[in-house]
């Protein structure tokens, strides 16, 4: 007797000799057997090409350096829930609780680009004020005060990713110049400007472009300074233009 | 060969292996962003512990283990079944769609995920990710007869559920 199992399994290729032997010949007997096994080819076919399409979606970048070995936002010992919880106080899948230190190594650190910056934009982009600090210089300014982050003109010399509002009770942007330094950072509006809180020297080339639709690609270190900084959550479109017209001035609800 | 030269080689089949691992996750997380939080603990944890992976054994394979071992963590840790597992309203959603004949990736899904946990899995593993029964079986720790059983019972489950009008097959 011919049982679906030994049909399943001759056309998984997975039946000993003695089971082919028998399916064959039922197969020869019977019609009705051959249809039988090529249904379960047929649904193995359906089923794997069904789910082929899942493989073109592009990997998120945390989950290429996580394989690698570099960026654990999550760490080994983190759960799910943990993920999920920070999320969901957050609505931001790239904002999560549990980053460590260790994961700076990944990211070169303020020092590394900014000597670079300085010099070779003149101030326009990043400046440095007596007392140690940075801010913005005049055109990234300009940027972080005028461009809401769903903004992709060309011209620019960030993009703007998230927005939020800070428990100091100022707004924060976090960016990334478009130019070849290929830094983003993480800048507040406060009473002199907009202080850059922290820059890092991206890793990949070409991020800038992807910087907005992926807020799991925010560097470990500006991750953990919005984490440390955020009050509430990030801002949508009519937050950043409410926060806009404000002047991004530091403004409390109620 | 240096120690660091083969980790890195592992680190890249790791890599080319992410978007197999993120479709299974799926098979147990239906939020597709939890999915990838699963693929990253997964992979962190199979980072710290390449030493318990037999060279002779697939990676893939041993990867797929991970995730679901990270997953029936997470379940434990959580103590129920929470809303984060394949829901059946992703059948109900594309019923109409099953009775238009539209055979197609949304439908197949939708079959997949009413299915029960444990035949889904048989069917993520053997069906679409190609691993032979015995290999499926140990990734979910089961005797092969378990395997080759849910696997049959899933496959009848969704030819029901995906079979064409009466009449369509000759």
């Amino acid at each position: 007797m011919i049982s679906d199992e030994m049909l399943m399994a001759y056309a998984d290729g997975e039946a000993d000799a003695a089971t082919r032997a028998q399916v064959e010949a039922a197969m020869r007997e019977d019609p009705e057997v051959g249809r039988r096994v090529e249904r379960h080819r047929a649904l193995r076919e359906l089923m794997r090409g069904a789910a082929s399409a899942a493989l073109d979606e592009p990997v998120p970048e945390r989950l290429i350096a996580a394989a690698r070995g570099r960026a654990s936002a999550v760490g080994a010992g983190a759960d799910l829930s943990r993920a999920k919880e920070a999320r969901a106080a957050r609505k931001t899948p790239a904002l999560r609780r549990g980053w460590q230190p260790t994961a700076m190594a990944a990211s070169l650190l303020v020092g590394l680009s900014v000597g670079y910056l300085l010099w070779h934009g003149s101030g326009r982009l990043i400046r440095a004020v007596s007392g140690g600090g940075l801010v913005a210089g005049a055109a990234l300014a300009d940027t972080l005060s005028s461009q809401l982050s769903d903004d992709r003109s060309p011209a620019r010399v960030a993009t703007t990713g998230l927005s939020f509002r800070a428990k100091s009770g100022g707004y924060c942007r976090t960016f990334a110049l478009t130019g070849a330094d290929a830094s983003a950072g993480l800048a507040c509006h406060e009473v002199n400007g907009w202080q850059i809180k922290v820059l890092v020297q991206s890793p990949s080339e070409g991020s800038a472009a992807n910087f907005r639709a992926a807020g799991s690609e925010l560097s470990p270190a500006i991750r953990a300074a919005i984490e440390g900084s955020i009050e509430g959550e990030p801002l949508d479109h009519a937050g950043e233009v409410a926060a806009r017209r404000a002047g991004w001035a530091a403004a409390r609800a109620h | 060969m240096s120690t660091n030269e083969s980790l890195e080689n592992i680190q890249e089949q790791i890599v080319a292996l992410l978007p197999r691992l993120r479709r299974f996750a799926r098979n147990l997380v239906r939020n597709p962003h939890d999915a990838d939080d699963m693929v990253q603990i997964a992979v962190e944890r199979a980072l710290l512990r390449l030493d318990q992976w037999r060279r002779d054994a697939r990676l893939d394979s041993w990867l797929f283990k991970i995730v679901r071992n990270a997953w029936i963590d997470e379940v434990r840790a959580r103590g129920r079944r929470g809303k984060l597992f394949l829901a059946e309203e992703a059948g109900e959603q594309v019923g109409e769609a099953l009775m238009e004949r539209e055979i197609d990736r949304l439908s197949t899904e939708a079959a997949l995920a009413r299915l029960p946990e444990d035949q889904r899995l048989a069917v993520s593993l053997v069906l679409v990710e190609g691993l032979s029964y015995k290999d499926a079986a140990e990734v979910l720790e089961v005797p092969i007869g378990t395997l080759t059983s849910r696997l049959a019972r899933a496959r009848e489950a969704l030819q029901s559920m995906l079979r064409p009008p009466e009449g369509e097959l000759s």
